[in-house]
């Protein structure tokens, strides 16, 4: 080993063993850091979060037909004419049929309903209304209690993260608009967005919110997801209205991408402009550790050791002081974060119910920003620690 | 192991002065001091008159304004601060007034920490700590911290650590100035001893007339020059 590596470790181990004098002004740096991090971790997770719960929702084998030339299902119109054409197509449209060689497909709207939740605020949900068929042309949906609907009834089934968020099970009644409905059974959806959702019978939902003969959107089962282009030349033979066939996947990741986005916006400045003051903090905290071990530096210099190995040292302390705030902060935002439940306006201005996940990346990024902290809040001591003047050695008590 | 070579302190036209804001404070002008390889030199003289400050150029933790000072082969003036720091490590020992011990490291790993800037393998290490731990009175404390320590003992660590290396000069600042008489006494002794048996030159710097008296030659320091130099008997 190399005498500059030698000194080195034996300054980081004095330093180190020094801490304890220095106990409140170096805890105050690990909190900071330690504050940081979790800020940053939190929002991180949050956008994480929403991400995941939005872009495992929806199939990229489920086409989802838009009227009216809008990328949203809010203000999406099929006319019934565009409908009965579709139906009559004949040929490869890219679409699954069933065996008397009609279009598989559902057509739905989603009417934004109030419902108070047990804390007794109201919310905005989606009350979804769908053929018979919508079910079986959504992936991964699997029924937890209770049965499915039945159309031409008042009966809806709510998707388990919103069931749980209200108290909801089946038999229970629920005030929807004016009129109550019947939660016939709840359904699971690996936690994805349909979760946040309220399904029922296409007809059952027209004649309660007054929407008859309306139809939002259509979605249909695709052969393959690369027959997503096939389907849209052959719709854009259909005239009298600009239609849009989207992934249906795609169409819930857009809508993550944006809220995303838009989190990641309002946390980084605020975690930055913590880590600005942080570093200030770590910087005094350094300051005062320097001129804590003065004298240990000038005994050390006047034995011959190097300014680089007392540079180095003191840089390493300021390192891993915010090593150990990086691993409280992302300890604490995991066990507070990790799983919490969050909620948002997500589609149709709905509220979508999801968890913040606090993943690999989120604890890299995070940890990162902490570990720079130090990195930076280190520099100028460490330099001022190459400056201790070494008579100061002969004239102090140590 | 080689010995170092013994080295001739030579000091000739050595000017020093401290600036502190716009004031000069000069120490030194035009001082010539020579010390002989081998020899045990007692620095005494009144408060102010730069005794620290000499034995600060000596030790290369300060430079002087102007002036030669050579010691052994090696112009201590013409170095930069970093050849300075190398050059302390291969050829002097330092006692300090305040022993100056680490006190998160054991009495051996404080005495073992000039042997870090030397190609020397742990082993090889802890043999010449044991080694100088025994020629200074403390063979098996080497695992005790010096806070548990009496001053005499620190003291005795310190001047372990000093020569751990074996350097040819050995410097006291006020070696004794914190003991009691008894301390005092040992520690002397055995500065003696390591000038006598094992032929380190040594310079001393103190204010007490006993410790000086176990020096070969009292060197008095007063308004920047020797002005005096009296023979022991
Ligand atoms: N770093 C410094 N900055 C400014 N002035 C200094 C500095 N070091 C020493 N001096 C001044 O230089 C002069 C000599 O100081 P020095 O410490 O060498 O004296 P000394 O003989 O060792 O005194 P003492 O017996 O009190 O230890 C004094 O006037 C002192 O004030
Ligand atoms: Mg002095």
């Amino acid at each position: 080993m190399s005498s500059l590596l030698k000194q080195v470790r034996v300054m980081i181990r004095t330093n180190l063993s020094s801490l304890p004098r220095r106990v409140p002004i170096s805890a105050s740096m690990v909190l900071s850091v330690a504050l940081v991090v979790c800020v940053l971790a939190g929002f991180l997770a949050m956008a994480r979060g929403f991400e995941a719960a939005l872009t495992g929702t929806g199939s990229q084998q489920v086409a989802v037909l838009l009227g009216g030339g809008t990328n949203q299902e809010s203000g999406s119109d099929i006319p019934a004419s565009v409908i009965r054409t579709l139906g009559a197509m004949t040929g490869d449209m890219g679409v699954v049929r069933d065996a008397a060689g009609n279009i598989l497909s559902s057509r739905e709207i989603v009417a934004p309903v109030e419902v108070s939740g047990t804390d007794g605020v109201a919310r905005t949900l989606a009350l979804r209304g769908m053929d018979a068929s919508g079910l079986g042309l959504r992936d991964g949906i699997v029924l937890s209690q209770g049965r499915v609907f039945t159309p031409g009834t008042r009966e809806v089934v709510v998707g388990d993260r919103l069931a749980n968020d209200l108290k909801l099970k089946a038999g229970d009644t629920l005030r929807l608009g004016s009129v109550d409905w019947t939660v016939a059974g709840r359904f699971s959806a690996h936690g994805s967005a349909f979760e946040s959702e309220i399904w029922s019978d296409l007809d059952a939902v027209r004649a309660a919110f007054d929407r008859q003969g309306q139809v939002q959107s259509l979605r249909l089962r695709l052969t393959s997801p690369q027959s997503l282009t096939l389907l849209q030349e052959r719709l854009g033979t259909i005239s009298g209205t600009p239609l849009k066939a989207i992934a249906e996947a795609d169409l819930y990741a857009g809508q993550a991408g944006r809220t995303a986005s838009l989190i990641r916006l309002f946390g980084w400045p605020l975690a930055l402009l913590m880590a600005v003051g942080a570093t200030a903090g770590a910087l005094n905290t350094m300051m005062s550790s320097v001129s804590d071990r003065a004298v240990e530096i000038a005994t050390v210099r006047a034995l011959g050791f190097s300014r680089l190995a007392a540079v180095v040292g003191t840089w390493t302390e300021a390192v891993m002081l915010a090593s150990l705030g990086v691993i409280l902060g992302l300890f604490a935002s995991w066990l507070a974060f990790n799983g919490w439940q969050a909620s948002t306006i997500g589609a149709n201005n709905t509220r979508l119910a999801f968890q913040l996940a606090v993943t690999p990346d989120v604890l890299t990024t995070a940890g990162l920003l902490g570990l720079a902290i130090g990195a930076v809040g280190g520099i100028l001591p460490a330099l001022s620690a190459a400056r201790v003047p070494l008579t100061l050695a002969l004239r102090a008590r140590g | 192991m080689t010995e170092p070579a013994l080295a001739h302190i030579d000091l000739s036209g050595v000017g020093k002065a401290f600036r502190i804001g716009t004031q000069t404070v000069p120490v030194f002008s035009g001082l010539d001091l020579s010390i002989a390889a081998g020899d045990f030199v007692a620095i005494m003289g009144p408060s102010g008159s730069g005794k620290s400050t000499l034995l600060n150029m000596l030790a290369g933790i300060d430079s002087p304004d102007s002036g030669t000072l050579r010691i052994g082969a090696s112009r201590l003036d013409q170095m930069g601060e970093g050849a300075r720091a190398a050059w302390r490590a291969h050829n002097m020992g330092i006692v300090f007034q305040f022993y100056n011990l680490l006190p998160m490291l054991t009495a051996a790993e404080n005495i073992e920490l000039p042997l870090l800037l030397k190609p020397l393998s742990a082993r090889e290490r802890r043999l010449r700590v044991d080694k100088v731990l025994e020629l200074v009175g403390l063979n098996g404390r080497g695992k005790q911290y010096p806070a548990l320590m009496s001053g005499g003992q620190q003291q005795r660590v310190g001047i372990a650590r000093a020569i751990v290396t074996d350097p040819g000069l050995l410097l006291c600042d006020e070696p004794t100035g914190d003991l009691d008489r008894q301390s005092a006494d040992e520690a002397l002794s055995m500065l003696g001893f390591l000038n006598r048996e094992l032929g380190k030159t040594i310079v001393m710097v103190t204010h007490d007339p006993q410790a000086a008296g176990h020096a070969k030659r009292t060197l008095h320091l007063d308004k920047g020059h020797f002005i005096e130099e009296t023979r022991a008997a």
